[in-house]
């Protein structure tokens, strides 16, 4: 037996709920409900109201990544760093919420960040009055950042604790004061882990579900919402072939966003496609 | 050629790891254009001694002066040291002019004799170009560091050290990774590099050949102590404790006792030697390098033996020869048939007489080394 048979139930399993679905998605996409070819499903996204959520979905997920990496990097650099004792325990407290269910967790932030929530009852403590969190733009990226940052956390880790310590040696050696041992040696070195981390957090965050609408009341909807909104119109007759063009929208838009990562970095995940 | 100025001084420096203590007040001073080798077993300290000079380590106690100056609390990027890695430490995000040119890139375009940033540039490319003649590493500019073997690696961290032109050069076994052959070749291209650029070179090596082959000056280092400082070929000649006699070359040791002046008795038998104020009947070590024991007939040897075994080295054979209730390593061009008895006898001057090593007993190397 060939050794690519091995793979062969993980390959049937991918061609019944992956492929197949994904060649129905391109069917409906370029289709009307009657079975004819047309372009006209992609045209509903010229509409402003479509249009405006690609771009909040970009724009929240650009936040979320942003705020991830500056708060990630720092984190990464110190626990990777050498004569910490306890960074075992710290690494597995900070990918904890990785393990545990998206959902869950955002349920988590909602009562924390709720009008009558925890962090309000600790403000109200201390004496300084509500805050209105939740339904805000904020609140969103808030619960993105609170979701994806273990996802920018450990690429970068894992890259800084792989570095040799000794070039941090030869680059001070060499003339480089703290500062520019940071910025000469550490992060260019660190850049496949920075590039994947991007990676892990700004593709999950554009197509972010649930995350938007629970924690905005429903206010704000992002990509992921939008199309389980469409699949859910049950008075469109046009909703699956619509819901599907969207679909092949955001796709193609996390291919072009890997084709860029990978520009900056050519052996990061998912590199070889490009 | 090496000069008289004292460089680097070191003062009392003692190190400590925790509970364990690395080095016990160590004094040495490096004199300009010197190639000075710190020499050990691993585990000696050698490697902390170089981290303490290149500024990766402070001493516990003890200070490190720079052409009399105190520099314990100078950061490395502060001091005019550049050290070549163990193991290269080179930037692989960086190809190999951008490695070489890393130090330059760092400095103001005044601090290179340029005006403008235009300059600069063209003085960096110059400087690193020069280094890659030197390194013999022309045309390898822009390749990246994996795609280097070992040894080119190595050739590209020397360069980067020394396009700084700094007034020391550091290196902590830079050849521990490389095959025999480019070893030795290299051994010799370091040599001549030190010579030609008048660099001061601290190299350390638990390599005793290479230090042999290589040094002005050689520091034998054990257990956080220097036991000897001197030339290659007095230390080697004339070591000053059994275990100097030992790591440097190989030597067969022995109990002994000095009963007068040049006079020492070991293995039942009295030996003349050229060694003098022990006390009377003082129990000393003796040591004799296995190419200085001749093998004569039977009869006529100052002690008597049978050929255990022998194996042939190249240039020699290595013989063991059983004698007096111990084995004698002996080197030797004519072959003796295992089971041969034969006849050994020491000239003089190659007996080495050495006192009993005390715990601390490193005292009298600065001496030897001043009339060296």
């Amino acid at each position: 037996m060939k050794r690519s048979w091995y793979a062969s139930p993980y390959a049937l399993w991918m061609l019944l709920f992956a492929v197949v679905p994904l060649l129905f998605v391109c069917w409906y996409a370029f289709t009307t409900p009657q079975g004819a070819f047309t372009l006209s499903n992609f045209q509903e996204f010229t509409k402003p109201r479509y249009l405006g959520v690609i771009l909040r979905s970009l724009k929240h997920a650009l936040y979320c990544t942003v705020l991830c990496l500056i708060l990630g990097y720092p984190t990464a650099y110190f626990l990777a760093g050498r004569g910490f004792n306890h960074t075992q325990s710290l690494v597995v407290l900070i990918l904890l919420p990785m393990w545990m269910n998206l959902l869950l967790r955002t349920y988590a932030m909602m009562s924390l960040l709720d009008d009558n929530g925890v962090l309000n009852a600790a403000l109200q403590a201390i004496g300084l009055g509500k805050v209105k969190v939740i339904g805000t733009e904020g609140a969103v990226v808030m619960g993105l950042v609170y979701n994806y940052l273990p996802f920018m956390v450990l690429p970068i880790y894992t890259v800084l604790k792989k570095m040799d310590y000794s070039v941090i040696e030869a680059a001070e050696d060499l003339g480089c004061n703290p500062f520019r041992v940071i910025t000469r040696v550490v992060i260019p070195m660190s850049l496949p882990g920075i590039v994947s981390g991007i990676t892990m957090v700004f593709m999950p965050a554009v197509t972010s579900f649930a995350i938007s609408t629970l924690l905005s009341n429903g206010k704000i909807r992002l990509a992921g919402d939008l199309i389980d909104y469409i699949f859910n119109q049950s008075s469109n007759p046009t909703r699956w072939n619509i819901g599907s063009s969207f679909s092949l929208i955001m796709l193609v838009l996390i291919l072009i966003s890997i084709g860029f990562l990978r520009k900056v970095d050519p052996d990061s995940e998912g590199g070889g496609m490009w | 050629m090496v000069q008289d100025t004292r460089l680097i001084e070191l003062k009392g420096v003692c190190k400590n790891f925790g509970d364990t203590q690395v080095l016990h007040d160590v004094d040495l001073y490096i004199r300009k254009c010197e190639f000075i080798t710190l020499l050990g077993p691993s585990g000696c300290g050698k490697t902390t001694l170089l981290r303490i000079i290149g500024g990766f380590e402070m001493p516990s106690s003890g200070e490190v002066l720079f052409e009399g100056k105190d520099m314990t609390g100078i950061p490395p990027y502060k001091r005019r040291i550049n050290t070549v890695f163990q193991k290269y430490a080179l930037f692989n995000h960086l190809n190999v002019f951008d490695n070489i040119a890393f130090g330059l890139n760092l400095k103001t375009p005044e601090q290179l004799g340029a005006k403008s940033k235009k300059e600069k540039k063209e003085e960096i490319a110059r400087r690193v170009n020069r280094m890659l003649k030197l390194v013999k590493m022309e045309g390898y500019e822009k390749r990246s560091i994996d795609a280097l073997s070992g040894g080119q690696q190595q050739r590209i961290a020397i360069a980067r050290a020394l396009v700084n032109e700094p007034e020391v050069l550091l290196l902590d076994e830079p050849l521990g990774a490389l095959d025999l052959k480019l070893r030795k070749e290299m051994q010799l291209e370091l040599k001549a590099m030190q010579q030609q650029l008048g660099i001061t070179f601290i190299y350390v090596t638990h390599d005793q050949e290479e230090a042999l082959t290589m040094s002005d000056t050689i520091a034998v280092m054990n257990g956080g102590r220097i036991q000897q400082i001197g030339d290659p070929k007095r230390i080697y000649d004339e070591p000053n404790n059994a275990f100097v006699a030992d790591f440097i070359g190989e030597s067969n040791i022995v109990d002994g006792i000095m009963l007068e002046d040049d006079l020492v008795e070991f293995c039942g038998t009295e030996f003349q030697c050229v060694d003098e104020g022990f006390d009377t009947n003082e129990p000393v070590d003796v040591v004799i390098r296995p190419e200085d024991i001749m093998i004569v007939g039977e009869d006529v040897g100052m002690l008597t033996g049978t050929v255990q075994s022998v194996i042939f080295k190249g240039v020699h054979y290595e013989m063991m020869i059983e004698a007096s209730d111990r084995r004698w390593k002996v080197h030797s061009t004519t072959m003796q048939p295992v089971g041969t008895r034969v006849g050994m006898t020491i000239v003089p001057y190659n007996i080495h007489i050495m006192r009993k090593a005390t715990t601390a007993d490193a005292a009298p190397v600065q001496e030897a080394r001043k009339e060296a």
